[in-house]
């Protein structure tokens, strides 16, 4: 070691506690001012996927010229890594540390590689688009930059989420979950919707300058904001460090997870009824300009809408979830009330109500609140005791698998319909019903995966 | 300074965990010197130094 890591490290063992990133001793209950500090870290996922979904999509489409199958790619790399969250958690789970920490050195390597990746974002795209001096270079300049800014990103917001998450059951009691869980859904919605406004903001008068700044600014809002959310909250834990125990495989770890509780009938419902909440997702506004005729205005506040329905799916649950109500009974109510919602969209194109629209939008948002809600919470309750990063990864890998294969399914199959003779005979709702029937039958289908898993809920009890 | 390994500091840290913070400080400061001089790289490719 060099003299000045010498002279550092004599320099950490040296300074206050108080400017050490680690919990005071533990307190019993975790106050609500800690809780969300915590939670901004869903603040800066929400706004990661903003810009990655909304913002960018748009951005590159429209003002950089990019060809719309390249941004469709670019889009979706970051999805690559849901599936690793299971890792991730796992990982995290059995890490070890001479300070004893499990946590907090991911969600720091996770933000560290999401500002990374916003870091250089703006200049891979500027290159991508070809303009100023790229184009002298080739193209494959742009391609790597923008891909891996794009894989650096969707590494970062995955790891920060999931390991963020199993820090937040870690340090919840029981009791506490449901509005833990409710705090962290409002938190990313906030976020997403917040950044959303923000950079259309600041993005109204393009120029490359402004891009530059703004998702810049991003990266330097995420760094922020999670060290913000990190600071203090884990406990150190030395003696996890100092086991002699050789740390079990991922294979065990998931074995034993699996045995547990109906682990992956869980998991399926997550991932079917996900699925049914999320494939009309970029279809709702589409539908009620071309179908119901209705302005770019009134189409924009279908997201708020959705939104509003969602938060008061957040607020009911978390309310009649922390009286002991079955979190899997919650997430079914959810599934049911989503049926209804898509046929009431389904029904507003013949009807040609815009009325019938806004009320099924509402209830979509509402239904996936409460089924969202409901799987979340049930995933920490059943969480083994020390595998929580596991469960939580595994829930996480399903959950963003599916909303992003959903989001980009409902764009296909519509896609494919609205183009086919067959699908025009029908009209050109066609291929939005056939999405929404879809999705009905697939919130049909998660009902039937959890009504097992209610009924052991509640012989448990009995 | 390193043989007392169990001698706890007034921090409450024992120096191998003082260096386990500090691993964290050498590893983030590359990260992000990697990460600046990618960001120079593209951006030179745009336009050398934006003008």
């Amino acid at each position: 070691m060099n003299r000045v890591s010498q002279k550092l490290m004599s320099t950490w063992v040296r300074l206050g506690p108080r400017f050490l990133p680690f919990a005071d001793a533990a307190t019993p209950e975790l106050p609500l001012s800690r809780l969300l500090r915590l939670s901004l870290f869903q603040v800066s996922v929400g706004m990661a996927l903003v810009l990655l979904i909304g913002t960018l999509n748009r951005v590159m489409i429209v003002e950089l010229d990019v060809p719309a199958s390249l941004v469709g790619i670019m889009i979706s790399l970051p999805l690559v890594f849901a599936p690793f969250r299971a890792v991730i958690g796992f990982r995290s789970d059995t890490h070890r540390s001479a300070l004893g920490w499990r946590r907090v050195p991911f969600i720091w390597r996770g933000t560290m590689i999401q500002f990374g990746g916003l870091a250089i974002m703006p200049f891979a795209l500027l290159v991508l688009s070809g303009g100023g001096d790229a184009a002298k270079y080739p193209v494959e300049l742009g391609w790597a930059g923008a891909g891996l800014a794009f894989l650096l990103v969707g590494a970062g917001l995955h790891t920060v989420q999931t390991v963020g998450l199993a820090l937040a059951t870690d340090l919840a009691p029981a009791e506490a979950r449901p509005k833990v869980v409710g705090l962290m859904y409002v938190m990313l919605l906030f976020g997403m919707i917040a950044s959303a406004l923000i950079f259309g903001l600041l993005l109204a008068d393009f120029s490359p300058m402004k891009l530059v700044q703004v998702i810049q600014g991003s990266a330097v809002a995420t760094m922020v904001l999670n060290c913000l959310a990190l600071w203090k909250q884990e406990g150190r834990n030395p003696n996890r460090g100092k086991s002699s125990r050789p740390a079990p495989t991922f294979r065990d770890s998931w074995d034993n997870f699996v045995q547990g509780g109906h682990a992956v009938r869980r998991l399926v419902a997550v991932g079917l009824g996900t699925l049914g909440f999320s494939m009309e997702d970029v279809l709702l506004e589409p539908y009620g300009g071309q179908i119901l005729h209705l302005t770019v205005g009134s189409t924009t506040k279908l997201t708020a809408t959705l939104a509003i329905g969602g938060l008061i799916g957040f607020g009911l649950a978390s309310r009649v979830l922390s009286r002991g109500f079955d979190p899997f009974r919650m997430a079914s109510y959810g599934a049911l009330i989503g049926v209804p919602a898509f046929l009431l969209v389904i029904a507003a194109g013949p009807a040609d109500s815009a009325v019938l629209f806004g009320l099924g939008t509402a209830l979509i948002g509402f239904g996936g609140g409460l089924f969202g809600h409901g799987t979340l919470t049930a995933t920490m309750n059943l969480a083994p005791p020390g595998q929580s990063g596991l469960a939580l990864g595994a829930w996480g890998a399903v959950q963003a698998t599916a909303a992003g294969v959903g989001v980009a399914l409902g764009g296909i199959i519509r896609d494919v319909v609205a183009n086919q003779h067959a699908g025009q005979a029908f009209g050109p709702a066609a291929g939005y019903d056939l999405v929404y029937l879809l999705e009905v039958l697939l919130l049909f289908a998660a009902l039937a995966a959890m009504l097992p898993l209610m009924r052991g809920a509640r012989l448990a009890q009995n | 300074m390193s043989g007392d390994a169990d001698k706890v500091y007034s921090t409450g840290l024992t120096f191998a965990e003082a260096e386990e913070l500090h691993k964290h400080l050498i590893e983030g400061t590359r990260s992000f010197g990697a990460i600046a001089l990618l960001a120079h790289v593209l951006a030179f490719a745009f336009s050398p130094w934006l003008h």
